[in-house]
């Protein structure tokens, strides 16, 4: 901790004592979504349990522990089918489809589990959360394809003027702009940074992607060749 | 019967009334002094412990209940806010210490706890 100012320790703090509070009130209503009176619970009980992952990406973003991050052979594929699986109620209330597009049989590749879980997942809620017009329903694609450096895995989706200096201008801005990703969101859009660090802390930062004529953000990570049953 | 230590009250009522209703009797004790007193009272089948504690921590309790011989073999589900990394035990001294299983309490629902409850032998640190 010697490397944080007062300042940065106050707010790592705050970050684990904010878990006490929505953990609380993600599992309260988890146990209210048993009783059909309640219908509104499942969608607290995810919120939360996204918020919650926040601030898990925030602080493995941070603290010391990714000075030796462990990696290990991952697939991706079913990292993205997991994060669909959890955000689909949560699409679901932004009337947002989600779709998963994996291109052919892929071979693992070297990641830190936690990371890219999170990373994957706070990336999605940032796209599903990025719908411009609420009353259709906007489809959001998590894919993967296979490139000369490795596997491109990322999120796409309708929203327009994501390009490259886009992306270059809101990394400059983070944290002291309002709205350093107004293409995607009209907050902080610190989901997309703490995504952007997790996956750089694996050396596959984030860039801009296209797939099926979708924009999005994607990351190329490096294949497993000790488990590679699959050519790449 | 399962020994629940949670400090928080809130989350300790939601996960004793979850194991209650899937029909699990449930011990509660928020302190490791607390808790030591139970064991003396019932055996528990299992302890699900928060390792953060007020007090005495939670790995001070694991090495006392190691320490009484008739206490040795009740398994312990390690249930925290602490990520496993971070905890300065290795694995092996957790496995010694007859830590059956680790769950990350942010990232686990009641519906996994029950269920990795229910399948102990499965949750055996690797």
């Amino acid at each position: 901790m010697e490397r944080f100012d007062s300042r940065q320790r106050l707010l790592i703090a705050m970050a684990e004592q904010l878990k006490l509070p929505l953990l609380q009130i993600a599992r309260t209503a988890e146990q209210a979504g048993t009783s059909p009176s309640f219908q509104q619970s499942n969608t607290i009980s995810s919120t939360a349990d996204i918020a919650l992952r926040m601030i898990d990406g925030y602080l493995l973003s941070i603290l010391p522990v990714q000075d030796q991050l462990p990696l290990e052979p991952i697939l991706v594929s079913a990292v993205l089918q997991d994060t669909a699986h959890r955000l689909s109620k949560v699409a679901s209330d932004y009337n947002c489809q989600i779709e998963v597009s994996i291109s052919g049989r892929q071979a693992p590749v070297m990641a830190n589990r936690k990371n890219i879980e999170i990373a994957y997942t706070l990336l999605l809620y940032a796209f599903i959360q990025a719908q411009e017009n609420p009353v259709t329903i906007q489809r959001v694609l998590l894919a993967t394809h296979k490139t000369s450096n490795g596997l491109e895995a990322g999120i796409f989706g309708d929203q327009k003027g994501i390009n490259n200096e886009m992306l270059r201008r809101a990394r400059a801005l983070c944290g002291s702009a309002r709205q350093p990703l107004p293409f995607m969101s009209s907050s902080g859009g610190a989901g997309v940074f703490i995504a952007d660090n997790l996956l750089q802390a694996m050396n596959a930062p984030l860039h801009i992607a296209k797939h099926q004529k979708l924009n999005g953000l994607a990351a190329t990570l490096l294949p497993s060749y000790q488990l590679q049953f699959t050519k790449l | 019967m399962i020994l629940l230590i949670e400090p928080d009250l809130v989350l300790a009522k939601i996960y004793s009334n979850a194991l209650n209703a899937v029909g699990y009797e449930i011990t509660v004790m928020g302190q490791a002094q607390s808790a030591i007193l139970a064991l003396d009272a019932q055996l528990p089948d299992l302890i699900i412990l928060e390792p953060q504690l007020v007090g005495h921590s939670g790995i001070e309790f694991l090495y006392e209940l190691r320490s009484y011989a008739d206490l040795q073999n009740i398994p312990v589900l390690i249930h925290s806010f602490v990520q496993l990394e971070a905890f300065n035990q290795s694995r092996e001294v957790l496995r010694t210490l007859n830590v059956v299983g680790y769950l990350y309490k942010p990232q686990t629902s009641l519906q996994q706890l029950i269920t990795l409850v229910q399948t102990m032998p499965k949750l055996a640190i690797k």
